[in-house]
């Protein structure tokens, strides 16, 4: 009895570590939804879906992103959503929204924000809200972990294109 | 040695996911909040369980992300929730500007108007970017509900 309920507290004190690690190091995340494909979930008639490996660390400063990434945030329109989406511009650019009901037909992203669309045309990205925060930003996608067929880096756009 | 490694990174990380969660007492400085919050050797108390703006209402101070320097953090009152319209800026007697605040986001401003950089600057702010809501204040040793 004595011993299994060491055998308790020494695993629950090593809980907070566990998430410690997935809040500032990395974590594992399944993607639902089809809106970044066919980088991510190419066939959604499979049932599979893609678990990604997601860098949390040096995330902090605007230069840690870069044009192509992809990267997992917080939704700006339901804070409780979480998306995924490349990003296609970084500060200080001026963009041309695809879309035709956003207000401006061009503008310039403000310091510290992002301009993020998903690789498929079916996707609720900076077209309809505009550059986001980058203080949004969860992670950033490294690596595909499952499905094994496709474990590697995260395809680029110009990639899928050719 | 290794032993003490072991305990220290398990209270480390313990005190970590505290502070990011559960509650989190910091210093503050600026005097945007003046006079709620002093401009200098305030603590502020912080209910992270309010953190992504879950249950916070208008009239709550918050302690947010700076959307356009998400490393720094400020703390505001919430003058605007989802959906309402809002004055852009009433220190201004000429303007008459208003604007709706759109889904998820809410409109912060600081109580000294003339000292604060807030969503008259930057706009609606995202509600993901809320860290927890300032509970109370202490100065030294005296603890006040704001």
């Amino acid at each position: 009895m004595h011993a299994s309920l060491k055998t308790a507290l020494f695993t629950l004190s090593w809980v907070p570590v566990f998430i410690s690690v997935q809040q500032v190091c990395g974590q594992l995340i399944w993607i639902q939804g089809r809106s970044m494909q066919p980088s991510l979930n190419p066939d959604s008639s499979l049932g599979t879906r893609d678990l990604l490996l997601i860098q949390k660390y040096g995330l902090r400063r605007a230069d840690s992103f870069s044009k192509g990434d992809v990267v997992i945030l917080h939704s700006p329109i339901d804070p409780e959503k979480i998306l995924v989406k490349r990003i296609t511009a970084l500060q200080n650019e001026t963009v041309k929204p695809r879309s035709s009901s956003y207000p401006k037909k061009q503008l310039k992203i403000p310091p510290n924000h992002l301009w993020i669309e998903g690789d498929s045309i079916h996707s609720v990205d900076s077209n309809s809200f505009g550059p986001v925060s980058s203080g949004l930003v969860v992670g950033k996608a490294r690596w595909i972990v499952y499905p094994f067929n496709r474990y590697g880096p995260i395809p680029s756009k110009s990639l899928d294109m050719e | 040695m290794l032993k003490t490694a072991s305990y220290a990174v398990r209270v480390g990380c313990c005190v970590h996911v505290f502070h990011r969660s559960i509650y989190e007492v910091t210093e503050t400085s600026g005097e945007s909040m003046m006079p709620t919050i002093n401009y200098k050797d305030d603590y502020v108390h912080v209910n992270k369980f309010n953190k992504l703006g879950r249950r916070c209402q208008f009239g709550d101070i918050v302690v947010v992300a700076k959307p356009t320097d998400p490393s720094q953090r400020v703390c505001k009152r919430i003058t605007g929730m989802p959906r309402d319209f809002v004055l852009i800026d009433p220190s201004d007697p000429h303007s008459h500007d208003m604007i709706q605040v759109p889904d998820g986001h809410i409109w912060v401003t600081g109580d000294n108007l003339s000292h604060s950089i807030d969503s008259r600057t930057y706009g609606p702010l995202p509600m993901a970017l809320i860290k927890g809501r300032v509970v109370a204040a202490s100065l030294g040793f005296s603890v006040r509900k704001v």
